[in-house]
């Protein structure tokens, strides 16, 4: 924020800050050329908008100490807000202006511009749930149920699956449906233990998919030992 | 007007890029930092950051723990270290040494053990100030605490709140290795979590895994176990693709040593031993790509 001596069309310095009482600054500038000055005094919240920042008014003209804001502004006893709670009164006892627009200007001019709104209409088919894969929905915890439900519908409708079985829901919680695995490779996989299986598994099929193998086997997972030794 | 070519005196982007140099400058001799969160509060996150915090230090690895919980800081007391302060000097705060060799920092250590956190200004009566200025308050503890060189800093983050997002303040540290989430095996906090999980991975930051905390109860006098919830910590892996790490049933000799400021060192005790196995598993998917290239 900068400002402008209008009659010497010419930016105002900024000269200093005062703090006339808690929770209020005042922010002097002057105008170089005219020698006219003037002071801002901000009200609790924009003091503390401008605090809680950890920026120095007018710029920083010494190295920050230690831990600065914090020890500055945490209270070591508890002490009134009167000065806050009488700004929020006053504010309270102005009137307020009647909208003639229908609310926040910039929520209107965001749908001015089309970028707010209801959704358009979608268009998507919805695949539908078999009875199987229902059942196994079913006895999982409820909030499970809800992220799993959607994780398998957003994938059955990427991978254009218009019923979901129990396979679609194997298939997405494999993540790859395009994949395999030689029994050698399988077995390799199983050395490694359970709780860091599917992260290898993962970036295994991401190293075959890269390569455009279609099955895991023997050698990608000596390609893969060594890009894993390689960090 | 328009003639005018605008100056910026003030600096203020180059202030805050100040400020964002400081943290990572910071965290440099800092090996692996990880966040331990939840979402949901009285989970136990900060009992768990500690067992975590003592596990890794029996490993002989150098540790730091920052409570990041700012209004509900409890690391230091559990830690035996309700009188710490944190000297500042002028190279920054020191972080005040507790058992194990484990550095702390928190916000219990600025303040007189009954007072409550509060700050100067309107932030009493609105959050709209209060979120900013701690996320400040937090910025300013990563850049301002002398921590040297460690092993591993835990962060011991707050519970959601309008005021503090975890997963953004966990945006706060460069180089982030990973989160830690810990639930109980209760619908409602399985809930929660599963959010704040989604929530963090939208943020890019990486889950290393779960810990059930509070999976039964085991009975001082007859060893027993039995269940305090019905939930199913497992199937909301499953369903994330997230590692769960470790369950921990509810200890109340854990509970009792905590309140009076004694953390469990005995490595043989049987919380400290699933601690042990926790923090093994954490570290293996931590450096995942070495394990594979030696056991594929």
């Amino acid at each position: 924020m900068k400002f402008l001596c209008l009659k010497c069309e010419q930016y105002m310095a900024f000269e200093k800050v005062e703090a006339p009482e808690e929770g209020r600054l005042g922010v002097t500038f002057g105008c170089a050329s005219c020698g006219g000055r003037f002071a801002m005094v901000t009200n609790p919240g924009e003091t503390q908008l401008v605090s809680s920042l950890g920026v120095s008014l007018g710029g920083r003209a010494v190295p920050p100490v230690p831990l600065e804001m914090t020890r500055a502004t945490l209270r070591s006893e508890a002490q009134s807000s009167a000065t806050m709670a009488e700004y929020l009164a006053t504010r309270a006892q102005e009137p307020v202006q009647a909208e003639t627009s229908g609310g926040c200007p910039f929520s209107a001019m965001l749908r001015e511009k089309g970028l707010a709104g209801e959704q358009p209409a979608g268009s998507t088919l919805e695949p539908a749930w078999s009875e199987p894969a229902r059942a196994q929905l079913e006895r999982l915890p409820t909030f499970v149920r809800q992220v799993l439900a959607k994780s398998v519908e957003a994938y059955a409708r990427t991978h254009g699956y218009a019923l979901i079985t129990p396979e679609v829901i194997e298939a997405q919680k494999r993540g790859v449906d395009d994949i395999a695995w030689s029994p050698e490779a399988s077995a390799r996989l199983a050395n490694i233990p359970d709780f860091v299986r599917p992260v290898a598994r993962k970036e295994i099929e991401r190293l075959a998919r890269n390569r455009g193998a279609t099955t895991v086997t023997g050698e990608v997972m000596d390609e893969a030992k060594t890009l894993f030794a390689m960090g | 007007m328009r003639k005018l070519k605008y100056s910026d005196s003030a600096k203020v982007i180059e202030q805050l890029d100040v400020l964002s140099t400081r943290v990572r400058e910071r965290m440099t001799g800092i090996r692996h930092k990880l966040v331990v969160m939840s979402g949901k509060g009285g989970v136990g996150k900060s009992m768990t950051t500690v067992n975590l915090a003592l596990a890794l230090a029996r490993r002989g690895h150098r540790v730091g723990v920052l409570d990041v919980d700012l209004n509900g800081p409890c690391v230091g007391a559990m830690l035996g270290m309700r009188d710490a302060r944190l000297e500042v000097g002028r190279e920054g705060a020191v972080a005040p040494v507790g058992p194990l060799g484990i550095k702390v920092a928190s916000m219990s250590f600025l303040i007189r053990r009954t007072d409550p956190v509060r700050w100067k200004g309107p932030m009493d009566l609105s959050p709209v100030w209060l979120g900013l200025q701690e996320m400040q308050v937090v910025r300013e503890l990563l850049s301002d605490v002398v921590w040297g060189e460690l092993d591993f800093l835990l962060a011991d983050l707050p519970p959601g709140a309008a005021a503090d997002k975890p997963p953004v303040i966990a945006g706060l540290i460069p180089d982030l290795a990973g989160a830690v989430f810990v639930t109980t095996p209760s619908e409602v906090a399985g809930e929660v979590v599963c959010r704040s999980i989604a929530y963090a991975r939208d943020l890019g930051i990486r889950v290393l895994g779960l810990i059930e905390n509070m999976s039964g109860y085991r009975c001082p006098s007859c060893n027993e176990h039995h269940a305090l919830f019905r939930g199913d910590s497992q199937a909301l892996c499953d369903a994330l693709d997230v590692p769960l790490l470790g369950r921990v049933p509810f200890d109340p000799t854990l509970a009792e040593t905590f309140d009076q400021g004694r953390p469990l060192e005995d490595a043989e005790h049987p919380t400290a031993r699933l601690f042990d196995q926790i923090t093994g598993r954490a570290l293996a998917l931590l450096d995942y790509r070495r394990l594979l290239a030696q056991e594929l």
